[in-house]
């Protein structure tokens, strides 16, 4: 076969084989998701900051040492780290939040906005 | 009078493309009796000895040149762009940061920002360039000075081992947007519907050590006993699984150049790529170049390639072929006229 007939090939050999019952798998697991637009849900998860202190490690060769005792540096400092990670969370979790407010007001108001425009009549406010 | 053209690199690294580049630059500009150190923001220390940090740049003389190398963020590089200099920019491409937010928000940010910050860089360099078409095209500019690949550091191509399984080759950074979990679908399909013993082989430094576990955890899922991940690999053992794959297997998202595809085309392994960024420029007629989003057409087509011999024969020829579209004298004219250009910048 030539190189410029291989594509082609293959697509018409895949038809066929799906034709046949080929291909019909479930392959199901851990799949990359690229990150267009972060919902709101997602950035919640996010501002809670939980650093994996199994990822603190050595990048040099025979690295287990200088690994062992920067894990241990950060045990040292916990207390520390535990507060900066705290008042870091709560600043993030307050801003969303207020962020998600902001988003129902939003929404709120282009909805009555619109039912203006269309000549309905407003919503009685909520006693 | 001597030429000075001094690399400025975001970070340097042992096995980073960039600092390979800047390495082959920094020995063609000797080799041209020109002079110049090569500095990075932030560096590997096993790099130390060949790099220097940025901080010691300082002022330079005012008729050296920066080539500055542009791949990711680096908030010190931005002092650069203060210098009186001439500056060359040359553009490696920075990976979307929408590959990395769920995976390795640092990285997304860093790549969010290099991307935000790359425009101002080619504003304030006199001469924009890429090391592909594509990469330069991203800054509207068509100056190219394309990847120098040197075969020689890699040990000679070597003849291909036959005899075992069919073996998938994929080698570049375990990272999302290298879309390796495509790759372990794939290799699950073929086992199931047409190569019951094929492996694949995954070459690379992981993103972090949960995308390695991620991986190697689906593999175990999908194709039991038949997916191997590897990496800080010497040039001996690379040149191996190279010479040892019956196809280099390539379904980035976005690549800006690809040197691995080279390195395929070195050791005659064939080559089926995703047409994204770079790769179609890079690959020219030497590979297949598939963009069905169905892997049944991506499994038919490597089973092909490892089954065709007169195919698989084509592919070898012409990926032996297209490896002097980037050898030294090619690269050499790109990076020398560049820089001529940018000597000869109005201020």
């Amino acid at each position: 076969m030539r190189p410029e007939d291989a594509v082609a090939s293959a697509r018409e050999a895949a038809v066929a084989a799906r034709a046949r019952g080929a291909y019909g798998d479930s392959l199901e697991g851990f799949a990359i998701e690229p990150t267009d637009r972060v919902s709101t849900e997602t950035l919640m998860e996010w501002a809670v900051i939980e650093p994996d202190e199994s990822l603190m490690r050595s990048t040099r060769r025979a690295g287990a040492p200088i690994t062992w005792f920067k894990r241990l540096l950060l045990r040292g400092m916990r207390q520390h780290f535990n507060e900066l990670t705290s008042q870091e969370s709560r600043f993030n979790l307050h801003v969303l939040v207020h962020l998600a407010e902001l988003e129902d007001r939003v929404r709120q108001l282009e909805e009555e906005n619109a039912r203006l425009r269309s000549g309905e009549a407003p919503e009685a406010p909520e006693a | 009078m001597t030429r000075v053209v001094h690399q400025v690199l975001s970070g340097a690294g042992p096995h980073d493309a960039v600092t390979t580049q800047a390495r082959a630059f920094r020995s063609l500009f000797r080799s041209w009796g020109w002079k110049g150190d090569i500095f990075a923001g932030h560096i590997d220390p096993r790099i130390a000895s060949e790099v220097r940090p940025l901080d010691e740049l300082g002022t330079p003389p005012p008729d050296a040149l920066l080539l500055v190398h542009y791949s990711a963020y680096a908030p010190r590089l931005r002092r650069v762009l203060d210098l009186p200099n001439r500056k060359l920019l040359l553009s490696h491409n920075v990976t979307p940061a929408r590959w990395f937010w769920d995976y390795e928000p640092t990285v997304a940010i860093h790549c969010q920002l290099g991307r935000a910050q790359l425009p101002e860089y080619a504003a304030r360099a006199d001469v924009v360039a890429g090391v592909s078409g594509y990469n330069a095209a991203e800054l509207g500019s068509d100056v190219v000075i394309p990847i120098l690949f040197d075969p020689s550091s890699l040990g000679p191509a070597g003849v291909a081992a036959s005899g075992g399984p069919p073996e998938l080759l994929f080698v570049g950074r375990l990272a999302p947007h290298k879309r390796q979990d495509e790759l372990i679908r794939l290799i699950a399909l073929l086992r199931r519907h047409r190569l019951p013993d094929a492996r694949l082989r995954l070459v690379g430094e992981p993103l972090n050590p949960n995308y390695l576990a991620a991986l190697t955890e689906l593999g175990e899922q999908l194709a039991p006993g038949a997916v191997t991940i590897e990496s800080s690999l010497s040039m001996l053992e690379l040149a191996d699984r190279y010479r040892g794959a019956g196809a280099f297997v390539c379904l980035s998202e976005h690549e800006g150049f690809c040197i691995p595809l080279l390195e395929a085309f070195h050791f005659g392994t064939p080559v089926v790529a995703r047409p994204v960024g770079g790769i179609p420029e890079v690959v020219g007629d030497a590979g297949l170049l598939v963009e069905d989003r169905d892997l049944a057409v991506v499994a038919e087509l490597v089973a092909s390639v490892v089954e065709d011999v007169e195919l698989r024969a084509a592919l070898v020829e012409r990926g032996t072929g297209r490896i002097t579209a980037f050898d030294r004298d090619h690269t050499a004219s790109a990076l020398r006229a560049a820089v001529d250009r940018t000597a000869a910048a109005p201020r």
